[in-house]
């Protein structure tokens, strides 16, 4: 088959469609169209500049019936290959989809096609008051589109999340050409979130909900310079381990530092090998004052050099100049630069960094380190020039190298660039098959011809493990004995084709609303206790624990789940989503699914976008994907904030599955085992 | 192979490797010239050897590569902005050059769009952590593109403003005259714009009401008080560039006033043109022979008067002048005397020290209502003047001077670019008059032709309350004893 044909044969209904002047398929378009920041290549057989989002639907649909790939792009500043076509047909140009349609300042939304520059959104949003919580350093060219596919973090992340905890709504078009809007909130399955992060493999974003928040009355942004990386690393754990929340805290080596400077004189003392940038706010100066106060405290009793705050808008800026232009300073350095983004959980840093060292200086390279300290994410920037093919490949092995310790740290691959084609090998050394599986269900469900960016993300055969697959949770000792028992059981009734209904403590599930013939699976016995890690401040929790229980055992240890009093169990408190913004706060997820497979997904790191965001699609899940055996949360030290009175909504329960959801449900659970009676139709007897 | 063949073999081998790192391109294979027919030997003599870039000097292969394609420079390339196509972009372009070198691209034709829609406005360079020099790579493509500037309108012009100035002026005056007969068209097609670089002259019938049938070089000439000969010191030197020098003679005499008054007395230095028109016709040897003249006459000068600045009033032919060693990188005897000519080029825009000046009268300033700045390109991306007048600006005219949002935002203009890409430079151009009408500015102010027969072109039609203005006729305006800002736009134009 000759791919040109393929595409001469719809080049009249394209340009029907887009308009004939939006269709290319000349040789400098293709070429033009075969790179983005990224080392992979990839020649497109077509571009189409998309004039209006209601032309992707037509599009979609068109591409679905002659079955040919597509690949939505935006400013193309991706990292991990995500925007190289691999498998050639159509690039869908979503550059000029850039209009702010609605800035509502009552609800906090704002409503924009994914082609506006993230930048451009908040100088709109500046003159309301208001700001955009993500702000990857790369706001300056990437979009909003963009930031959706690779949910993408930035400094401000710390505090308030990444863009999957920013997006309030979506609408879609899924490969099909169907046209969808989910939000985080609908009832049932979070298919929105799900969306964020899927690197275009799952469907088309068209318009993106997105939560917008005011502007904080106080910022006050401080530098601090250490003659020692690692004192800097241990100044980090100790801010965040004290309960204080930044709303960025930025750590950069001496290597990145005189890259952003440029020549200019460093306004840090001679010997400086690493420099904080920390940045406080709220609407309170006087505890915005004493938590900068606390910080240099911290500092100071970590060795740090010099102190300094800074004295108004302009040398605030200076310091973000120097952060953000960190990477793209490297330029100067060399040819070319590949950024790595492993993520570890943020006590570990200091062994992340020494390990990362040694690797580089095994392949004798040279890196700027970045970190999004207060994340635990770092960015070592090795530079070097791809016409040195030996060079070349000791930056990938070096790279590769780095995520294996991320992973050995107890972290993750990609904290926020994405998985792409670069990192899908890496994908093989942090999941086990059985999760990887979980994962080509899911793309399959959405796109069952395989033509939205194919070959992302999950790994193909070409990328065989090179060694053995992790530990599975099944062989690993942090599953209970009562755990273990609750899988044999279900594995048994799979087996025996027997119907089970969730009903976890029975808190919010309505007796009435069990199926006949569906056997109830108590979960009160899951309720060891919880596993607190202080330092990283997480806290792993089976799923029939009571939140009240929780909250104490944690109260004890100093710490808090920054969640309204609600009641029933962890558990339940997930797969009922009563409280949908629980999305905030949960990592990780331990599953058994309906034939008995057990799942690890999400982890113990606050950033993870190493394959879809299945954490949150078991959010209101309500039972029927899957049993949620254990939960990994994020939580805070020091004073519980104040909590608004919540009113938990009485029709949780009321659920009309998308024919997405009885997608996922087919794939996931295909005899209709777990809570049958939810998914009525096609799959019930 | 066929092409189609040759996609599926390039998706295959990208897809099949290991990590989807490409492993296509090894460099001891690909020493551009052996690769692309294009940058054959033959025709080095034609391509500029090497660039010299912010990271030192560069040969083509190299410079270009230094782009890591991180994409910051895109959001500044105003034909991105305005087409979102990657390959309308400053990266795009960028990368299509390192493909041809390489000899992934055959042909520059292939991008025929892509290189020849670059305003050469190196917004992208400015943005560029590692100062990519952008423009200047586009430029070597577009020599192939359009054949090395050998077409007979091209070489006629180059040549004979080259070889017989006097013949040169012959021929403009002409085509002024048939315009004045009101048949611009015609002189459009005799080409004659094209060689001064503003062939949009031709469209821009409305700002262009009065040509001057003395040039601005004549009558300096005949002033007794600028001839170098009998003096020994000189302040400064006046280089009259085409734009003042054939077409907006207001601007070169206001500029000579603006220097006697702030800088005492000088000379002007009776130049040739500045050889930007040459070389970014294509013709590089050309551009040498205009540069080798200008230094030479320059050399006479510093002879007798030592050290002075070299004050030119148009920000293109400032920037060009500024960087005449990249145009003998190779040549051992002419790289210094190129790089010294060089170092005494100043725009009249960094000239005027803030410091000398006071807060303007009244009534003068009541003529110019609200000022604006306007980054010229080659000011701003070319030299990095941006400062200097903008304080100037600020000392003369106090509150009534005000910042336009997007200020380097490229007019459209850029030498023949209006020409031709009409469509896209009226979409660039049309965003320069939205900001000037958000500031609601009665004078913009700008530092080279060009931008200022774009910018008033536009503004009549469009927002008729402002008006373009050249830094050296303001200035005159807001300080000397009797001249005031004309009130009728068209007489400041031509």
């Amino acid at each position: 088959m000759f791919k040109h044909d393929r595409i001469k044969d719809i080049l009249p209904e394209l340009g029907a469609i887009a308009g004939p002047e939006n269709v290319h398929t000349d040789e400098a378009e293709i070429l033009m169209y075969s790179y983005d920041a990224g080392m992979a290549r990839a020649r497109p057989e077509a571009v189409v500049t998309v004039t209006a989002a209601a032309q992707v639907a037509p599009l979609l649909k068109l591409l679905y019936k002659a079955g040919i790939p597509f690949l939505p792009r935006l400013a193309g500043t991706n990292l991990s290959g995500g925007t190289i076509p691999l498998k050639g047909g159509v690039i869908l140009n979503l550059s000029r989809l850039k209009k702010i349609r609605q800035i509502d300042t009552g609800a906090r939304l704002a409503l924009v096609e994914p082609g506006v520059v993230n930048l451009e959104l908040q100088r709109a949003l500046e003159p309301f008051g208001f700001f955009y919580a993500p702000d990857p350093a790369s706001q300056k060219v990437s979009t909003i589109g963009g930031n959706i596919g690779e949910n993408a973090g930035g400094p401000l992340c710390l505090k308030y999340g990444v863009t999957s905890d920013n997006v309030e709504k979506l609408e879609v078009v899924t490969p099909e050409g169907d046209v969808k809007t989910w939000s985080y909130k609908d009832p049932g399955p979070d298919l929105m979130s799900l969306m964020v992060g899927s690197e275009g493999t799952l469907g088309v974003v068209t318009h993106a909900w997105l939560k917008i928040l005011p502007i904080p009355r106080h910022i006050k942004t401080a530098s601090a310079a250490f003659t020692s990386l690692d004192d800097a690393m241990r100044a980090v754990t100790r801010v965040i381990g004290d309960g204080i929340v930044p709303r960025a805290l930025e750590a950069m080596d001496r290597v990145s530092l005189d890259a952003a400077l440029n020549g200019k004189t460093s306004p840090f003392p001679a010997g400086t090998e690493a420099v904080l940038i920390i940045e406080l706010d709220g609407a309170d100066a006087v505890k915005v004052k004493r938590d900068l106060e606390d910080v240099e405290k911290i500092c100071a009793a970590n060795a740090c050099a010099a102190f300094k705050v800074a004295a108004d808008e302009a040398e605030r800026e200076l310091l973000w100049a120097a952060r953000k232009g960190a990477y793209p300073a490297m330029a100067r350095l060399a040819p070319d630069v590949l950024v790595e983004d492993g993520v570890v959980p943020r006590p570990r840093l200091p062994e992340a960094l020494k390990e990362t060292r040694e690797i580089l200086s095994k392949y004798k390279l040279t890196a700027g380190l970045l970190f999004h300290a207060g994340d635990g994410n770092l960015h070592p920037n090795m530079i070097f020039d791809r016409r040195d093919i030996q060079e070349v490949k000791r930056v990938k092995k070096a790279g590769y190298e780095i995520l294996k310790s991320c992973i050995k740290l107890g972290g993750t691959i990609s904290g926020e660039h994405g998985i792409g084609v670069e990192k899908r090998v890496a994908m093989n050394w942090l999941y086990g098959r059985d999760e990887l599986d979980f994962f080509r269900r899911i793309k399959a469900a959405f796109d069952p011809a395989d033509l939205a960016n194919p070959d992302k993300i999950l790994p193909v055969a070409a990328d065989a493990r090179a060694e053995a697959a992790p530990e599975s949770l099944a062989d690993r000792a942090a599953l209970s004995p009562q755990a273990r028992a609750l899988v044999d059981e279900l594995r048994l009734r799979a087996r025996s084709g027997e119907r089970t209904a969730v009903t976890g403590l029975g808190t919010r599930l309505k007796a009435d609303r069990i199926m006949q013939g569906a056997k109830s699976l108590d979960l009160r016995s899951l309720a060891s206790r919880a596993v607190i890690d202080r330092e990283n401040l997480t806290v792993r929790a089976e799923a029939g624990l009571e939140l009240e229980e929780l909250r104490r055992q944690l109260k004890d240890a100093g710490l808090n789940l920054e969640l309204p009093d609600l009641k029933g169990s962890v558990g339940g408190l997930i797969a009922a989503k009563v409280f949908p913004d629980l999305r905030e706060l949960l990592l990780g997820l331990e599953i058994v699914t309906a034939d008995g497979t057990l799942l690890e997904l999400g982890g113990r790191t606050v950033k993870n976008v190493a394959g879809y965001d299945a954490v949150k699609l078991f959010c209101g899940s309500m039972g029927a994907y899957g049993v949620i055996l254990g939960a990994t949360f994020a939580v805070s030290a020091g004073a519980r904030r104040a909590q608004a009175a919540y009113q938990e909504p009485a029709a949780w329960d009321a659920f009309e599955p998308d024919d997405y959801h009885r997608r996922l449900k087919k794939a996931l659970d295909p005899r209709n085992l777990l809570n049958p009676w939810l998914y009525r139709g096609e799959n019930t007897p | 192979m066929s092409p189609n063949k040759q996609h599926e073999e390039e998706n295959r081998e990208t897809a099949g490797a290991e990590t989807g790192y490409d492993e296509i391109s090894s460099p001891s294979a690909h020493v551009p010239s052996e690769v692309n027919e294009l940058f054959a030997p033959e025709n080095s003599g034609r391509h500029l050897t090497n660039l010299l870039t912010d990271l030192g000097e560069r040969n083509l292969y190299d410079a270009a590569v230094q782009c890591n394609r991180c994409g910051y420079c895109e959001t500044s390339c105003p034909t991105y902005m305005l087409t979102g196509r990657e390959t309308i972009s400053a990266r795009g372009r960028n990368q299509f050059m390192r493909m041809l070198l390489e000899g992934k691209a055959r042909d520059s034709a292939a991008a025929a769009e892509s290189l020849s829609t670059c305003l050469l406005c190196g917004a992208c360079t400015s943005a560029c952590y590692a100062k990519v020099p952008t423009p200047d790579i586009v430029l070597e493509g577009r020599r192939t593109l359009d054949g090395y500037g050998d077409n007979f309108f091209a070489r006629a012009a180059v040549k004979t403003l080259l070889d017989a100035p006097a013949l040169f002026g012959f021929w403009l005056k002409l085509a002024y005259l048939v315009k004045m007969t009101g048949l611009p068209r015609l002189a459009a097609k005799m080409g004659l714009y094209d060689f001064i670089g503003m062939p949009g002259l031709a469209d821009a019938e409305g700002a262009v009401n009065k040509v001057p049938l003395r040039f601005a070089a004549e009558i300096l000439r005949r002033d007794p008080a600028l001839r170098p000969g009998g003096k020994t010191a000189a302040n400064w030197a006046y280089f009259a560039a085409c734009g003042p020098n054939y077409l907006l003679t207001e601007v070169a005499l206001a500029t000579v006033r603006v220097l006697r008054r702030h800088a005492g007395e000088g000379i002007f230095i009776e130049n040739q043109c500045c050889g930007l028109l040459a070389h970014n016709y294509g013709r590089l040897e050309d551009a040498r022979e205009f540069a080798r003249r200008n230094i030479l006459r320059y050399e006479e000068l510093k002879a007798v008067f030592g050290d002075f600045p070299l004050v030119a009033d148009c920000a293109s032919c400032a920037a060009f002048m500024k960087s005449y060693e990249q145009l003998f990188t190779g040549d051992e005897v002419w790289r210094p005397r190129a790089k010294a000519f060089a170092a005494a080029v100043r725009d009249i825009l960094e000239l005027i020290p803030a410091e000398s000046l006071s807060h303007a009268e009244p009534a003068r300033l009541e003529a110019a209502g609200r000022i604006t700045y306007h980054d010229s390109c080659r000011a701003a991306h070319g030299q990095g003047i941006r400062k200097e007048p903008r304080a100037a600006l600020r000392k003369l005219a106090g509150k009534r001077y005000t910042e336009l949002p997007e200020s380097d935002w490229c007019c459209g203009g850029a030498g023949a670019f209006a020409f031709t890409q009409p469509e896209l430079s009226a979409r660039v151009l049309d965003r320069k008059l939205r900001n000037i009408a958000s500031v609601q500015a009665n004078t913009v102010v700008v530092g080279s032709t060009s931008c200022l027969v774009q910018i008033n072109a536009g503004l009549k039609a469009a927002y008729p309350s402002a008006k373009a203005v050249h830094y050296s006729v303001l200035l005159d305006s807001l300080t000397s004893e009797g001249a005031k800002l004309p009130a009728d736009n068209a007489k400041i134009n031509l």
